[in-house]
């Protein structure tokens, strides 16, 4: 047995020099490059086009279902603006008027506001980048599709007239008692596009770290791709909580396990705290990556370079952390001590200096630069003036007494529209006209642009500006209607008609977008002189991203490296052509952008949405309580995604170098932290740890807020079991880990061997979990409850390892996995490291700690 | 113009995956201290206890943060660099560039934690009890 060989590293002359970069390319060179690139790139014609997976099909269907979802979710509000123009209005009843606002908030936060950003980040993230394509373009498809089914499913409850009618954030008892599925639909269905979400942002992290151009530095990078990765960071953290929330939240809907229920020990609180860390840091989530258009729009607008580029990456970073400290800003009403209280509302202050920051620096790049009035422009200069005025009732509403008084009326509603029109509709409708060209290659109308803009601006203020003082005279929001003595009949009607003025607008817009541009002909390429990557794009279009992937070496490429766009076009730089006729993308390190190797990227595939079909199953047939299909569109999902897996990711490649261009030579594999895919699972298992760190909180929660967890008598998890599946868990991540490392050093067998015991531990220790909580009974109080889940939620994670420690050994039988390629042994044993860090705290919390509660 | 070997990405490597955690230290000093805060009182508030003692904690902890923050703002502040090359932007593609613009950024996000910090602790001196 002999050590095999290292892996092939990057080779050849970097970075390239202006000799080498000025000389031509042949014209027969040329058009090789060009033919093979389309035909790599080919977008599936006919009814087969919905398997394309390119990031630019899947990002412009990814919008145009976000904002389909939000123009339904605009229908609702005005029906509600129309109950509530008159007093004693009977237009909706107060059952359809309470489905229609809980309705109205859910769709336009979970299936636009997020969605929406990643739509927009997945279509124009490898725009700024120069890269050709997102890392896992099946993932991103796959988050598509699920999205489609999750908000098809949800919103289409509203035509069966069994929507969730609780409010959009789901208080308990309210919504565990509800009648109906409305709750469930709610949970399972949004759980359900949570997911996807957070499968986009862990593409959207590696994609930001790891697939810039060769020399694009971390300091030289779009500021775009700055707010990616904060946001993508922050959906790691936020999610999560609700998802556990989501889990704790159904399990009492469907087994009656009563985590919310005080009279079983319960606690309705725990609800809030989880949705609220969700909930808050959301608005962030929202509101960043809008603003991030904003920064790409200002210095094309101001014809200079952003002011304070590191004062703007400051305030993404700092709103990104601060924005975790203001949940309970939300839950001032409900007894917690004043000092905690205090704690939230100067977080809440603290937040309004990072993001004063960045609105000051646009403003400064404005001030010192050439402006140039363009209908992009408008969009911006109307979101900051809107966003102010929200951001300022916002400092308002985190002060406490302030807060009690305004509490749950109508100045909360106009306070978040505020923030929400300003901070997200306004910005993210300037980027649809600045990028439109991009993405579509023809021009949005001037005029009507106008008309749109002047009608929504005026409309959403005649809309949102009296609401405040309707809230201050007392009008609680969610009522479906209201006396004529309260004297809020003239404000209200004010509202509904500008409602419908911002309907008009929309309107406008809608047409602008949607209507016949043949007769245009072709646009410039570059419409607005913008100086980033993304306008160097190919008019008419091509499929590839980029025709060959530049060197940067500015953050502004188009205006400070002259030659750049001709020398891409030539395809003088790297990766210009495809001899296998393969979706590649270049990978770079994650601070200087140094070339490190050529990522196979996947194609198109129907295998993504069978995968979602079944996901879909899963989620959906639990909202009625029918398990067994559940279960069986389960497997068939896990059964599609290993084949994706299988056969599309991490195969040893044919050739172990490619010369990518410019004398450079770069592996074809590599495994690792020099991975995307060891990045993507790295990324993936932190949201994971966050929302069983979640559950753990949960637990320490019920024992500080309720004196009996646990309740005197209690029967305990049995001891003896509960060591066994600490022992056994730990012994399979040891088994996968030695693994990983006889297989490095070529011992395939001794590899095999372990890879094959590894899921007999992990099973053990999984029956042994079931063991240790067997005869509690979780239905009689929140302690077997709570024990329960965490059982459950590691039971789960010990069967996903199982399958991937029997993927790996398959892969090693059948070649996927050798010595030298381990990509998908690493990965998983990363994924185990994590398992590993689950077993020890659940068997600290199972087995020890609450003997140690006082 | 270079050769890429192994060695020196691998160098390469450590010292960029230093720097880039580096930048989030002063904020999740922020963090930290933030959620020892808040568990403090919860604990002390809902189990009984000494809340002069939870207010002497809450400054010890504080001044704790603070010193930290401080002592990386000033090695984020001698990584920027500023005083000798007068250098705000750090905007050209070279590797002392992009050394000095994660200093400054580095350096904003500890005077962002020193002001969130200072906040986070103001009601634990001008509040005296639980209710």
């Amino acid at each position: 047995m002999t050590r095999p060989s290292p892996l092939p590293v990057a080779e050849g002359p970097y970075p390239p020099t202006e000799e080498m970069l000025n000389e031509p390319v042949s014209e027969q060179e040329q058009e090789r490059g060009k033919a093979e690139l389309r035909a790599a790139w080919k977008t599936p014609q006919g009814w087969r086009y919905i398997s394309a997976v390119n990031n630019t099909e899947v990002g412009v269907w990814y919008a145009l279902t976000a904002f389909g979802f939000m123009l339904l979710a605009g229908l609702l509000a005005l029906a509600m603006r129309v109950q509530l123009a008159f007093p004693g209005m009977t237009f909706l009843d107060a059952d359809r008027f309470n489905q229609f606002f809980t309705m109205h908030g859910s769709a336009m936060m979970f299936l636009f506001a997020v969605p929406m950003f990643e739509a927009i980040s997945i279509l124009l993230l490898p725009a700024f980048l120069g890269a050709r394509d997102m890392p896992f373009p099946r993932l991103s498809a796959y988050g598509y599709w699920c999205f489609l089914i999750g908000g098809c499913f949800v919103m289409g409850s509203l035509l069966f007239d069994a929507g969730p009618k609780a409010g959009w954030f789901m208080y308990p008892p309210l919504a565990t008692n509800e009648e109906g599925v409305g709750p469930d639909i709610w949970l399972l269905g949004l759980s359900f596009i949570e997911v996807a979400s957070i499968a986009a942002a862990v593409e959207l992290i590696v994609g930001a770290l790891k697939c810039r151009p060769p020399g694009m530095r971390v300091n030289i990078m779009p500021l775009y791709a700055w707010y990616v990765m904060v946001v993508g960071g922050m959906i790691l953290f936020a999610f999560p909580p609700l998802i556990a929330g989501d889990f704790l939240f159904e399990l009492q809907r469907s087994f009656d396990w009563p985590f919310f229920d005080p009279e079983r020990g319960g606690d309705p609180i725990l609800w809030q705290h989880l949705f609220w860390i969700f909930g808050h840091p959301e608005v962030y989530i929202v509101f960043l990556p809008s603003i991030a258009i904003a920064a790409m729009i200002v210095p094309t607008v101001a014809r200079r370079p952003i002011v304070g580029y590191s004062w703007i990456v400051l305030s993404a970073v700092g709103t990104g952390f601060l924005s975790f400290g203001l949940w309970v800003h939300h839950m001032f009403t409900t007894g917690l001590p004043q000092m905690s209280l205090a704690f939230f509302s100067a977080a809440s202050e603290a937040v309004v200096i990072p993001t004063g920051i960045q609105l000051f620096a646009f403003i400064a790049t404005l001030m010192v630069g050439r402006v140039r009035m363009s209908l992009p422009m408008l969009w911006i200069a109307g979101a900051l003036a809107i966003f102010v005025a929200g951001g300022l009732t916002g400092v308002m509403l985190a002060i406490v007494p302030f807060n009690w008084q305004a509490h749950d009326t109508y100045f909360v509603v106009a306070h978040l529209h505020y923030t929400l029109f300003g901070g997200m509709v306004f910005p993210v409708i300037a980027g649809v006209y600045y990028f439109y060209p991009f993405f579509a290659k023809k021009l949005l109308s001037e005029r009507l642009g106008r008309w749109s803009f002047w009608l929504i601006f005026t409309g959403f203020n005649v809309t949102f500006l009296p609401m405040h003082l309707t809230g201050l005279m007392g009008m609680p929001r969610r009522v479906f209607t209201y006396p004529e003595s309260s004297g809020w009949g003239t404000l209200n009607l004010i509202s509904t008609i500008g409602a419908f003025v911002v309907a008009a607008g929309f309107a406008v817009f809608v047409y602008d977008l949607l209507r016949p541009k043949s007769r245009q002909g072709q646009i410039p390429r570059n419409p607005w002189d913008a100086g980033t990557l993304d306008f160097s794009h190919d008019v008419p279009e091509e499929a590839w991203g980029v025709r060959s992937v530049p060197y940067i070496t500015s953050r502004y490429p188009l205006w400070d490296q002259p030659k750049l766009v001709e020398r891409m076009d030539a395809g003088r730089y790297y990766l210009p052509d495809a001899p296998d006729h393969q979706r590649e993308t270049i990978v770079t390190s994650v601070i200087d952008a140094k070339p490190i190797y050529v990522q196979r990227v996947t194609g198109p595939a129907w295998i993504t949405i069978w995968a979602a079909i079944f996901t879909g199953g899963a989620f959906i047939f639990p909202t009625f309580h029918i398990y067994k299909p559940a279960i069986v569109c389960g497997a068939f999902a896990i059964v599609c995604v290993l084949y994706w897996l299988w056969t599309s990711t991490a195969r040893p490649p044919k050739d172990e170098m490619r010369a990518a261009g410019l004398g450079l030579r770069l592996p074809t594999y590599t495994s690792g932290p020099d991975a995307v895919g060891w990045w993507g699972m790295w990324i993936t298992m932190l949201g994971d740890a966050t929302a069983f760190a979640s559950i753990v909180f949960g637990f320490f929660f019920y024992w500080t807020a309720r004196p009996d967890f646990p309740p005197a008598g209690a029967d305990h998890a049995i001891g003896t079991w509960v060591a066994a599946a600490a022992l056994l868990g730990v012994l399979a991540w040891a088994a996968t880990l030695l693994a990983r490392e006889v297989n490095r050093r070529g011992n395939v067998m001794l590899a095999r061997l372990a890879l094959g015991l590894a899921p007999l531990s992990a099973a053990a220790a999984a029956t042994a979990a079931w063991l240790a909580v067997r005869d509690l009974d979780p239905v009689s109080h929140v302690y077997p409850a709570i024990l329960w889940a965490l059982m459950v939620w590691l039971v789960v994670h010990l069967c996903a390892g199982i399958i991937m420690q029997c993927y790996c050994l398959a892969g090693s039988l059948f070649g996927k996995v050798t010595p030298r390629h381990d990509a998908d042994l690493r990965n998983v044993t990363l994924y185990w490291h994590f398992v590993a860090l689950k077993v020890l705290v659940t068997a600290a919390l199972l087995g020890l700690v609450p003997g140690w509660l006082p | 113009m270079t050769e890429i070997t192994e060695n020196e990405d691998a160098h390469e490597f450590r010292s960029e995956a230093v720097s880039l955690w580096r930048i989030t230290f002063g904020p999740l000093i922020w963090a930290v201290h933030f959620a020892a805060c808040y568990g403090a009182t919860a604990l002390v508030c809902a189990k009984g206890g000494a809340v002069d003692g939870l207010r002497l904690g809450i400054g010890i902890g504080t001044v704790v943060a603070l010193v930290a923050i401080v002592w990386l703002g000033w090695q984020a502040w001698r990584q920027w660099d500023l005083v000798r090359d007068r250098d705000w932007e750090n905007d050209q593609g070279t590797g002392e560039d992009r050394h000095q613009f994660l200093g400054h950024a580095a350096f904003l996000l500890t005077v962002i934690s020193f002001i969130g910090v200072s906040y986070v602790a103001l009601p634990a001196l001008l509040i005296g009890t639980c209710r």
